[in-house]
């Protein structure tokens, strides 16, 4: 059974919040809220400094989950943890729970107070129709149902940021630790058919 | 430089038009300052690093024991009463004879205020601890609301009462007798029960009410704020994140204790003792009452009067 | 680098950093100002385990991912490769075959290479003789090495022998024309290559054909218009042919703080994609603005050249088209051209740029010469040009108009049809090779100029002698002549080009000598039909001829490290006109004070007399942000980019900002010589040593404490605005290019 998994490499990040921002534009986010956040650590520090892409991990046994009152979240088939936002009462126990600070609450509700939660979906909506408008305007966009990748690792510029099943994302790294040292390998070029005259 | 734009801004507005049509070229000019919160500060790494020592007791107490044991309490508490009741049944007190003027107008209404906030908070309270059962959604969410409307009004209440009753509330040696006894409701009988102005079992429930009440103030600030400076929180090796849940843990252990002694409360006022809610309305006591239940305070009455 | 080996652009392109073993940064930082090609990079540390060594003032996101990183004193980099020469002569890790064969002029650099010990090289530069030592050896050891910089190299008053330093260095090592080596030069921005091919500059008609009669003549039959029509253009025939003032001083025009030499002052200003704050020293760009009759700025947004003056008269701002509402080519930091498709119609009442142009010109009744150009077509056979047709179709024909006229960097192969085709199937290219795939076998992504004729494959690399001419080989480009002090200019036999007919070096190709070098006889008809020489020859009959012989059209002659028509004829270190070290002055004086540089008398030694480094002791660097670009006025009006970098600041060692008593986030005071300061809030950051202080460029709005937000027109008004950097970089150009010195500076700080 496929699970989505999300896998940040901080050898290649190098914090060009290209993430960031892409997921806020894919997803309209207002302002305040930062579904997923490059975090730098010992910055300016000589060979210590290095960045990760942080977001919602998207847990197997997603505590978010396990921890909330109202049961507004559900596990899909492919491990995607999402929410309901029409449940959701903006508690903050997910928050708490969570490892990740992925759970995020807009200052929207009565008197300017938190709101219901906010947080990344993977690019995969919520509960509401596929493609219809109330899912993009509480949720944002629905790329998995358009067969896309999440915003945030197409966008990624040194791809540190990998998305897929966890089986594939464990490929891809995989590979790229055993190509460690062993060249880079060009297409072979023909050129049997090259210029003429 | 027109042409000189980022090429990730172009593919980002290329989406920005295909999911949302017209892209407004120029909002409204406002400065958009960095939300800034802690929670996304290099923090978040040492967090996920320290989730252990607060995370995964927040996760355990919350799956396992807070909903249990909010329910195991409060029917706890119920039953017992309700066992009382029928067994032992109400205390009653004589109508007749004098009666003492002991709580004055702004007394009563400080108490009626705290009153207010209580019949607010705690239901509202357990709206969200139960929150499945009822449904989630706008009423849980309104309740949420209510339960900081409720705050509010219990922070209004909560220093004159202090302030008002810290004297007649400090612990005598009555209490230690009053509790022995267990304030005589035990018994059928009308027995004298040692106690100044106040028992201690309503000396117990004020300084929950008021000191608890305190913390769980504070606590709920914390939550509903999330957000704060606290240098004081790096010399305890805590983060942000970790004040939040102990927060959370506190309340909720607090939240069962204000509850159950808040039904006890209720319990003594209408049903244990018939009648001991008007004193409440007018102020006034009556000596019957006063004399087997409060039985310091009586000979200090009528000390007082012989004067 | 123009004036080094022929053509002044990046060598390589960036895919091939992939193969490098070895990367050296100058000046650089494409971790945050070129993400995406930063991947290769990354990769090829992955996969070549190839050394990353970045070689910077302070300690930037590509200094994070080095393996070595030298903390290098603003504009002392010509003392930094002078250390890495010595030490490579020293232990002979130069490539004896390269320079013997392909190289003049070595000797004197390893003469004065001889002079910079690295005990002298530390006590200049600042990097310790261990740290030298150490990147010497990983980059001189490991082949091929490749050698990046941007604008932390150029923008100096030594700017021009900072970038031929760097080429000096790889030709020792011999990792020019070769996979993984280069000099690659990162432009800043999207089509910066282009324009500079364009040469939307002052000093050269499109293509670096300079301003000789010869070119204007050329041109004018290009364009299709009389060249005496063009000359009547002109007050007088002799500013036909001089240089015109430049981007980083037109405000001397203005204001003339130093005395100009043109036909008169600066009346008016037209800004059409350029950043105004972007440049040194925005305090006299202010006043020139102040000064001037009339502003007109075509832009989608509100630029900052209509802000900071506080003209109430003559602005004027024509609502532009973006990128995404126009069509075109673009082209690459690795002269790879690009088609670009249109995606939207211009919204609401803007115009695309050539709209603009083509309403201005009809305006000045100049309409028809403006576009005859793209009627023309030539004939091949006859050599000449014809008027095919009454209409031209945009942006196609002037697409076609480019590849058909600009044979010095050939663009010929540049035609509409071919761009659009590989636009169209990217995915059938290699991302580490370029080359195509499947149908578009033979091909390189985008056709890196030169591309020689209609069916050439583009060079990817440039000056590889081990590819066929028809594969993208080359020589070093002849264009010095053919002897110098009685060397030979020509490459030496061991240079000859893979398959060529022509042993060795050889001349560029006129229609004198090609019969002669090529060893062929021509047809009294292509005689006939042939121009003077390769870059004027619209028969292309040249090109053709040379690509038959398998060689390229330019020659295949040496490399020069002795630039004799510089003022120093090989890179000499003179520190910066402000410098914090003032006692090195001595050693290494600035230059003289300069006449009619680009219509400006240019100071040098009489700023350089007064001491500056007491009361301004510390070094100021500028620099980019990831978020932002260029003057920031499209990122700052983004909401979401805007969050991730709010509010100009600057960073500011802890070190330093404690002993001014300033505090992380509070408002500091910056003050250069001569008067201008910025209030900024301060960040602490260790990525500054407590010497120096960094400044972003991306924010303008206000000026010198004074907010501007008055003067933008309702709803223009982006979310954030700030000071310019630019405000205090000071006095300091380039003694060539008139690039001004905006990367070694002074300044203090001051609590606000």
């Amino acid at each position: 059974m496929a699970r989505m998994k999300f896998y940040c490499d901080e050898k290649r990040c190098i914090e060009c919040e290209g993430c960031t921002v892409a997921c806020e534009e894919a997803n309209q986010l207002p302002v305040g809220i930062s579904r997923r956040k490059v975090v730098t650590v010992n910055e300016g520090m000589e060979g210590k400094e290095f960045s990760v892409s942080v977001a919602c991990m998207h847990c197997t046994d997603a505590p978010c989950e396990q921890v909330c009152p109202v049961e507004c979240f559900y596990i899909r088939a492919d491990g995607i943890v999402l929410h309901n936002k029409e449940i959701c009462i903006g508690c903050g126990y997910c928050l708490y729970a969570c490892p990740f600070g992925a759970p995020q609450f807009p200052k929207d509700g009565a008197f300017g107070t938190r709101g219901v939660m906010d947080k990344c979906t993977m690019c995969a909506g919520g509960p509401e129709p596929t493609f219809s408008d109330k899912e993009r305007e509480l949720y944002g966009a629905n790329r998995i149902a358009e067969g896309r990748v999440p915003m945030c690792a197409a966008i990624c510029s040194t791809n540190a940021l990998v998305v897929g099943d966890a089986e594939e994302v464990a490929d891809i790294y995989r590979k790229r630790v055993f190509s460690v040292g062993k060249g880079v390998i060009g297409v072979p070029y023909g050129w049997s058919t090259a210029y003429k005259g | 430089m027109k042409k000189a734009i980022l090429f990730s801004l172009m593919t980002l507005s290329l989406f920005a038009r295909e999911f949302f049509g017209k892209v407004p070229l120029v909002e409204k000019a406002t400065v958009v300052h960095n939300s800034g919160s802690l929670l996304n500060s290099p923090e978040l790494l040492h967090n996920i690093l320290h989730y252990q020592t607060w995370g995964e007791l927040f996760v355990y107490l919350q799956v396992h024991w807070f909903r249990i044991l909010f329910f195991g309490i409060t029917l706890g508490v119920l039953v017992v009463f309700f066992l009382h009741y029928i067994i032992i049944g109400p205390k009653k007190f004589s109508k007749d004879g004098k009666s003492f003027y002991v709580y004055s107008v702004f007394k009563r209404i400080v108490h009626w205020v705290a009153a207010l906030a209580f019949v607010i908070i705690i239901p509202t309270g357990f709206m969200m601890i139960f929150g499945k059962e009822f449904g989630g959604g706008e009423l849980v969410l309104t309740a949420r609301y209510l339960h900081s409307i409720g705050t509010v009004i219990f922070i209004v209440a909560i220093i004159p009462m202090f302030l008002m009753w810290l004297i007649p509330m400090l612990p005598t040696f009555d209490d230690i007798k009053w509790l022995f006894i267990a304030g005589g409701y035990l018994t059928k009988k009308k027995v004298v029960v040692p106690a100044g102005e106040f028992n201690a079992g309503q000396k117990l429930w004020f300084w929950l009410a008021v000191l608890g009440g305190f913390v769980l103030i504070v606590s709920g600030a914390i939550m509903y704020f999330e957000d704060f400076d606290l240098t004081i929180l790096r010399s305890l090796n805590m983060d942000q994140i970790d004040l939040l849940r102990v927060a959370a843990i506190v309340h909720n252990f607090l939240g069962m204790a204000v509850t159950a002694l808040f039904i006890t409360h209720l319990y003594m006022s209408l049903f244990a003792i018939k009648g001991s809610l008007g004193s409440m309305k007018d102020g006034y006591k009556h000596e019957d009452e006063v004399k087997y239940m409060h039985s310091s305070f009586y000979k200090k009455l009528i000390g007082r009067q012989a004067k | 680098m123009a004036n080094t080996w022929g053509y002044g652009a990046m060598t390589n392109h960036l895919g091939d950093i992939q193969n490098a073993k070895a990367i050296i940064v100058f000046g650089a930082n494409p971790a945050v100002n070129h993400p995406v090609g930063f991947k290769n990079f990354l990769k090829a540390k992955e996969q070549n385990n190839a050394q990353l060594i970045v070689v910077d003032p302070r300690y930037t996101k590509t200094a994070a991912k080095a393996d070595m990183y030298a903390h290098i004193r603003p504009g002392t980099d010509i003392p930094f490769m002078y250390g890495m020469l010595h030490i490579i002569f020293k232990n002979g890790w130069e490539d004896k075959g390269f320079i013997k064969n392909r190289v003049y002029g070595m000797d004197d650099v390893i003469k004065e290479a001889k002079k910079w010990t690295p005990e002298k090289v530390a006590n200049v530069t600042g990097v310790s003789t261990e740290m030298l030592y150490q990147i010497t050896r990983a980059y001189a050891t490991r082949k091929p090495g490749t050698l990046i910089w941007a604008m932390g190299l150029t923008q100096h008053s030594i700017g021009s022998s900072n970038t031929r330093m760097a080429p000096i260095l790889q030709l020792a090592l011999g990792n020019m024309g070769v996979a993984g080596g280069g000099c690659n030069i990162l432009r800043g921005h999207d089509n910066v290559q282009g324009a500079t091919d364009m040469c939307c500059l002052s000093h050269s008609l499109p293509g670096y054909y300079g301003l000789s009669d010869g070119s204007w003549k050329y041109f004018a039959k290009q364009w299709g218009v009389d060249y005496n029509w063009l000359k009547g253009r002109f007050k007088a025939k002799k500013w036909m042919n001089a240089k015109g003032f430049t981007l980083s001083r037109w405000y001397e025009g203005v204001i003339k703080e130093d005395p100009i030499h043109s036909s008169s002052p600066i009346k008016a200003v037209w800004i059409q994609g350029n950043g105004i704050t972007t440049i040194s020293r925005t305090a006299s760009v202010q006043k020139a603005l102040d000064k001037i009759d009339l502003i007109v700025v075509a832009e989608p947004f509100a630029n900052e050249a209509a802000i900071i003056t506080n003209k109430k008269d003559g602005v004027y701002i024509l609502p532009t088209a973006t990128q995404f509402e126009n069509e075109g080519m673009v082209t690459a930091t690795n002269r790879s051209s690009q088609w670009r498709s249109k995606v939207v119609d211009p919204m609401y009442e803007s115009k695309t740029d050539q709209d603009i142009m083509f309403t201005f010109a009809k305006k000045f009744g100049f309409y028809n010469e403006f576009v005859a150009g793209m009627k023309l077509r030539a004939n091949k056979a006859k050599g000449t040009l014809e008027k095919v047709k009454d209409t031209f179709k945009w942006p196609e024909d002037g697409v076609d108009e480019i590849a058909r006229a600009i044979k010095t960097i050939g663009l010929t192969g540049w035609t509409a049809k071919r761009l659009k085709k590989h636009q169209e199937n990217w995915q059938m290219f290699d991302e580490v090779t370029l080359a195509g795939m499947g149908p578009m076998r033979g091909e390189y992504y985008g056709l890196p100029w030169p591309c020689w004729t209609t069916k050439h494959s583009g060079s990817p690399i440039l000056y590889d002698v081990n590819l066929t001419v028809h594969q993208g080989g080359m020589g070093f480009r002849n264009r010095f002549g053919l002897v110098h002090d009685g060397v030979s200019q020509l490459a030496g036999d061991g240079a000859t080009i893979k398959g060529a007919s022509v042993e060795g070096g050889y001349p560029e190709l006129h229609k004198d000598n090609i019969e002669k070098v090529l060893n062929i006889t021509l047809t009294p008809a292509q005689k006939e039909a042939m121009g003077k020489n390769w870059k004027v020859d619209i028969s292309d009959e040249i090109a053709e001829l040379a690509l038959k012989a398998g060689v390229a059209p330019y020659g295949n002659a040496k490399a020069r490290a002795n630039v004799w028509t510089f003022p120093d004829k090989i890179p000499m270190h003179r520190e910066p006109l402000h410098t914090p070290r003032y006692d090195l002055i001595k050693e290494y004086p600035t230059y003289k004070d300069q006449k009619d540089k680009y219509r400006v008398d240019t100071r040098y030694a009489s700023v350089q007399k007064t001491d500056y480094s007491k009361e301004f002791p510390l070094n100021l660097v500028t620099g980019r942000v990831n978020t932002h670009s260029g003057a920031g006025i499209i990122e700052r009006s983004s909401k979401y980019l805007n969050k991730h970098n709010p509010e100009m600041y600057c960073s500011i060692n802890p070190n330093l900002a404690l002993e001014h008593g300033i505090k992380d986030g509070a408002m500091m005071w910056i003050h250069a010589p001569g008067g201008p300061k910025v209030k900024v809030r301060a960040r602490y950051s260790y990525s500054v040593s407590d010497d120096r202080i960094f400044l972003p460029i991306h924010w303008a709005g206000i000026m010198q404490g004074v907010n501007l937000s008055e003067n933008y027109p309702e709803g223009t008004k982006p979310y954030s605005i700030g000071e310019s950097a630019n405000t205090v970089t000071n006095y300091g150009y380039d003694i060539v290019t008139q690039i001004p010195e905006t990367k070694a500076g002074l300044c203090r700080v001051e609590k606000a």
